[in-house]
């Protein structure tokens, strides 16, 4: 055979296994779906098989749970339908197929489930279980009563006493109280643990800045045990926002702290939980599985028995999925190719879930110090280049964002998008003319700039460039854009004065006030603009104790001159699309005011209500869901 | 040998103490830290206590004599992705899963190699000659993630026989998950094994020792297996021994692809979460993987080419 021949060979069956490839890319989805189908209607037999195999699942759950009290209720849920003590809605699978399945990011830091151990350790697992926050939200963000049956503060409005649910305990029957709170935000503040969310308590909770610094001992921090049952939290000045911010108030038990410090909960031998979940195995870098708490007392009880939690890289997600080994895929680890199978294919589609997360919004930001951008023509100018519509159209896609001409996204508090989009729409002729007033018309005597980007996304990197293309179009400036890695950017943002000229990054929202977004563009903090009005603005609306419907509206006009000021021209507002099993049901899925059905943030974990309301339907039967 | 043994053994700790500083002022010199300011930069109370934490607050130069002088005493310190447990922990729970990945891809890629090499020279030009030639072809061009995200795409998405991914370790999980990486891994060096044993084959069966092995009546079983095969390994050994660090170190692609809990993805995560001692420990861990290895393949020449000496 000649050497003409034989490449022939090779480029034809090179070409034909990349077809090949392409169809299992494109594909699979809809025949696997049809062959669930037909599994189910035609093939009694995998549904036997099926219902077989968890069966060593709750057979060593049966062995090893530290009481009977799982095996015996699993007999029982057959018979009755109730479940650890909770009735099983009655459209609800066997207790068998009660289990959720989710990845965790293994490419990142996973060293705890607790809130106060690390915020950001907790490599996007299922976390924050073991224990009952103060308050937990609901499908509408709302906030509900979790470990607090109810709150209120005094007249000074700086005092706020937390009433305890007097029945919650830990699994070593000992009771949770108040000193367990007092001790986990002791923990938070000790300059020796050196908590990667100290900033989130600081000028809020009193000594606690004080505290961090070294300056004043851990005991004089305003958080204190009135009686076993009633938490006093004191803060600097009024903090109608401090419920919101107790969101994060999963407590961690006094004893086990002191005795196996604040990774206790690493290992199940020192594990302790007061929460709706028990940590039953952490294998690390490879899985966790939780499992309910059979003595849990609280108002959060789930239907869910068995949480497995795989580690794996983000971008395997969707293949998992699409094999039927896992229940959930947070949209933020589909790619474009991803989301494109699944606009393509109607079951998958049916089964995205847009939502819009935490609240992120995405936005350009500027060096405001310095020339040319210490021009307020200038970043104003930038605002009106950015054809958003354009971008959510052919870039972004519809079911992953909206455009953004404010910073606060429709649906979070004090939310006053549509008023504020006149602002930084959509005007080239006005930006043109901006420019020429700074003294740089047609961008004549303009430096070349470079925007920087925070290890994005492709598709973010493809908004850079649209977005760099449109200035370089519209205003005759040249930009560079340079993708950076992560602590490489941060850093350059965070340093004073910032190594940072223009760049694009996002924020979003840690708990539901205005106060939490804003306070991002106060002076000193994340970016370099300083403008003391906008400071006093936002800190008196912050602490204004008053009629909350003025209160929003002080947030509003701070809002709005931000936009006006434009020291940040926002680009759009993130939706997150999950995927989700049509077989996990519960009313916290169903629309909330909104419209929204999804599982909303935070999803499962004791901050939200999600817990327990999603449960495991009979539909599974229609799936071939694989079961570690 | 025994002298020719100790001036390779004192050079290569003259490495070791060579990367350590590059790898140490290297990772320092990059900005960020064990401290995360995503959300917000944090306060510099609050970010002092974290580098007085993590002993980052003393001079470079303390840091790093520090360390050495700790692992000098075994003591490699503790990974700041896995506080609760030291680096040699970590390591000691994480690399036999990589070893164990890499050394069924290494005997998988040798046997195989070997006999579709043998038979490719034995039926030099047929049919078989040329479908190994396409695989070992494809096994060297195609990437191994990309490999790998083919067979995951067929046979776990569409056919459904083979797990997504995992790794059986402790006793549980499904021993078919270690199907897909073992080949994808293998391939390749398979490939690479089954060249080079065509070539070499093909010239040894054409030399003259084997002509008279022929002529005395042996039968070609004999003449092939012991006669023409011993010769035609000792290139392998130049393509084995960089085969062997490079896979029992974990490779990143197919660990990650395949969720695999082993070493692989540390090489990467230590860097972008500036685990310092972890990069620290990963890359001394490689420095000595290459050195023995190099080392090692030089004696064992002597062994099998008797006309080879080390001096």
């Amino acid at each position: 055979m000649s050497r003409n021949r034989l490449w022939s060979v090779i480029v034809f069956v090179c070409v034909a296994m990349l077809a090949l490839a392409a169809c299992g890319g494109t594909a699979p989805a809809p025949s696997g779906e049809a062959q669930n189908a037909s599994n189910a209607n035609a093939a009694p037999t995998s549904a036997a098989a099926e219902s077989a195999a968890p069966t060593s699942a709750a057979n060593d759950s049966g062995a090893t749970a530290p009481t009977s009290a799982a095996s015996d209720s699993g007999a029982a849920a057959s018979a009755n339908g109730t479940l650890n003590g909770v009735k099983l809605p009655d459209d609800a699978a066997p207790a068998d197929q009660q289990v959720y399945v989710v990845h965790y990011d293994n490419t990142s830091d996973f060293t705890t489930v607790d809130f106060y151990e690390s915020v950001y350790k907790r490599g996007g697992a299922v976390s924050d279980v073991l224990s009952d926050s103060l308050v937990r939200l609901d499908k509408n963000f709302k906030i509900q009563p979790g470990a607090a049956t109810k709150w209120e503060v005094d007249s000074s409005g700086l005092v706020w006493t937390f009433h305890l649910d007097p029945n919650l305990m830990w699994n070593d029957d000992t009771p949770v109280t108040a000193d367990d709170y007092v001790a986990t935000f002791r923990y938070g503040a000790d300059p020796k643990h050196a908590w990667d969310f100290t900033w989130f308590f600081q000028g809020v909770i009193k000594n606690w800045s004080e505290v961090v610094e070294g300056k004043v001992p851990v005991d004089q921090l305003g958080v204190a045990a009135a009686d076993p049952h009633t938490l006093q939290v004191t803060t600097v000045s009024p903090a109608p926002y401090l419920p919101a911010m107790m969101l994060y108030s999963d407590t961690m038990q006094k004893k086990a702290l002191e005795a196996h410090g604040g990774l206790y909960n690493s290992d199940p031998a020192t594990s302790v939980s007061s929460g709706p979940f028990v940590l039953k195995e952490w294998r690390k870098g490879d899985r966790l599985i939780y499992e309910a708490n059979p003595k849990y007392k609280g108002t959060n009880k789930p239907f869910i028995q068995k949480i497995v939690v795989i580690g794996a890289a983000p971008s395997t997600d969707f293949a998992s999925y699409q094999a039927g080994e896992i229940d959930f895929v947070t949209g933020s680890n589909l790619s474009p190719a991803d989301n494109q199978i699944i606009e393509s294919d109607p079951e998958l589609k049916k089964q995205s879930h847009p939502q819009p997360n935490d609240f992120r919004t995405d936005y350009l930001f500027f060096d405001d110090q310095n020339p040319p951008f210490n021009d307020v023509k200038v970043r104003q100018a930038f605002s009106h280049v950015i054809d958003r519509d354009t971008l959510i159209q052919q870039i972004i896609k519809p079911s992953q964002g909206i455009p953004a001409y404010s910073f606060l996204m429709p649906g979070f508090p004090a939310s006053n998008s549509k008023e504020l989009s006149s602002i930084q729409n959509y005007d080239v002729a006005a930006a043109k003319k901006l420019l020429a007033d700074a003294g740089y018309p047609d961008g004549k005597g303009f430096p070349k700039i470079t925007l920087w980007l925070r290890n994005e996304a492709p598709v973010r990197q493809a908004v850079a460039q649209a977005i760099a293309a449109s200035i370089k179009q519209n205003l005759g400036i040249d930009v560079e854009v340079s993708n950076k890695e992560n602590k490489t950017f941060t850093d350059a943002m965070n340093a004073k004065p910032t190594q940072i000229q223009f760049g694009m990054v996002s924020y979003g929202m840690d708990f539901l006030d205005p106060f939490n977004m804003l306070s991002v563009w106060l002076g000193g903090g994340r970016h370099n603009w300083n403008n003391a009005q906008f400071d006093e603005m936002v800190k008196k609306a912050a602490s204004f104790t008053g009629d909350p419907n003025e209160r929003i509206k002080m947030f509003q006009d701070a809002e709005k001159l931000l936009v006006t000021e434009a020291p940040g021209v926002f680009i759009y507002h993130r939706y997150q699309s999950d995927l989700y099993r049509p077989y996990l049901k519960g009313t916290e899925l169903e629309p909330d005011q909104n419209g929204v059905a999804a599982i909303h943030w935070p999803g499962i974990s004791s901050f939200s209500q999600v817990v327990s309301s999603i449960y495991v339907s009979k539909d599974v039967a229609n799936f071939d869901r694989q079961l570690p | 040998m025994a002298r020719y043994l100790i001036g390779r053994i004192i050079g290569l700790i003259i490495v070791f103490v060579m990367v350590s500083v590059i790898a140490f002022f290297l990772m320092h010199s990059v900005p960020g830290g064990p401290f995360d300011e995503e959300k917000s930069p944090l306060p510099p109370a609050a970010k002092a206590n974290i580098l007085r934490k993590y002993g980052l607050d003393q001079p470079l130069y303390v840091q790093y004599l520090r360390y050495m002088w700790s692992a000098v005493h075994g003591d490699f310190g503790i990974s700041f992705q896995s506080p609760t447990e030291s680096v040699i922990q970590l390591i000691a729970r994480t690399w036999p899963v990589s070893i164990q990945l890499g050394g069924l891809a290494i005997l998988v890629a040798f046997s195989s190699g070997l006999v579709f090499g043998i038979v490719a020279a034995i039926r030099q030009n047929s049919w078989i000659d040329y479908v190994v030639t396409f695989i070992s072809t494809l096994g060297i061009t195609v990437p191994n993630f990309v490999i790998a995200i083919w067979l995951l795409l067929i046979f776990s998405v569409r056919l459904r026989w083979l797990p997504t991914g995992g790794w059986p370790t402790e006793g549980s999980g499904n021993w078919k998950a270690m199907i897909l990486p073992v080949i994808t891994l293998a391939l390749g060096p398979s490939a690479l094994v089954a060249r080079y044993t065509r070539s070499s084959m093909v010239e040894v069966i054409r030399s003259e020792y084997i002509r008279t092995a022929r002529a005395k009546g042996l039968s070609e079983q004999v003449v092939v297996m012991r006669h023409a095969l011993k010769n035609a390994l000792i290139p392998l050994i130049t393509i084995l021994g960089p085969q062997i660090p490079n896979l029992i170190t974990g490779t990143i692609f197919v660990e990650v692809i395949y969720r695999i809990p082993g070493l692989g993805k540390f090489f990467v995560s230590s860097i972008y979460l500036r685990d310092y001692p972890m990069i620290m420990a990963t890359m001394l861990l490689v420095a000595m993987l290459w050195s023995f290895t190099y080392l090692l393949s030089d004696i064992l020449y002597t062994i099998v080419d008797p006309r080879i000496r080390l001096n």
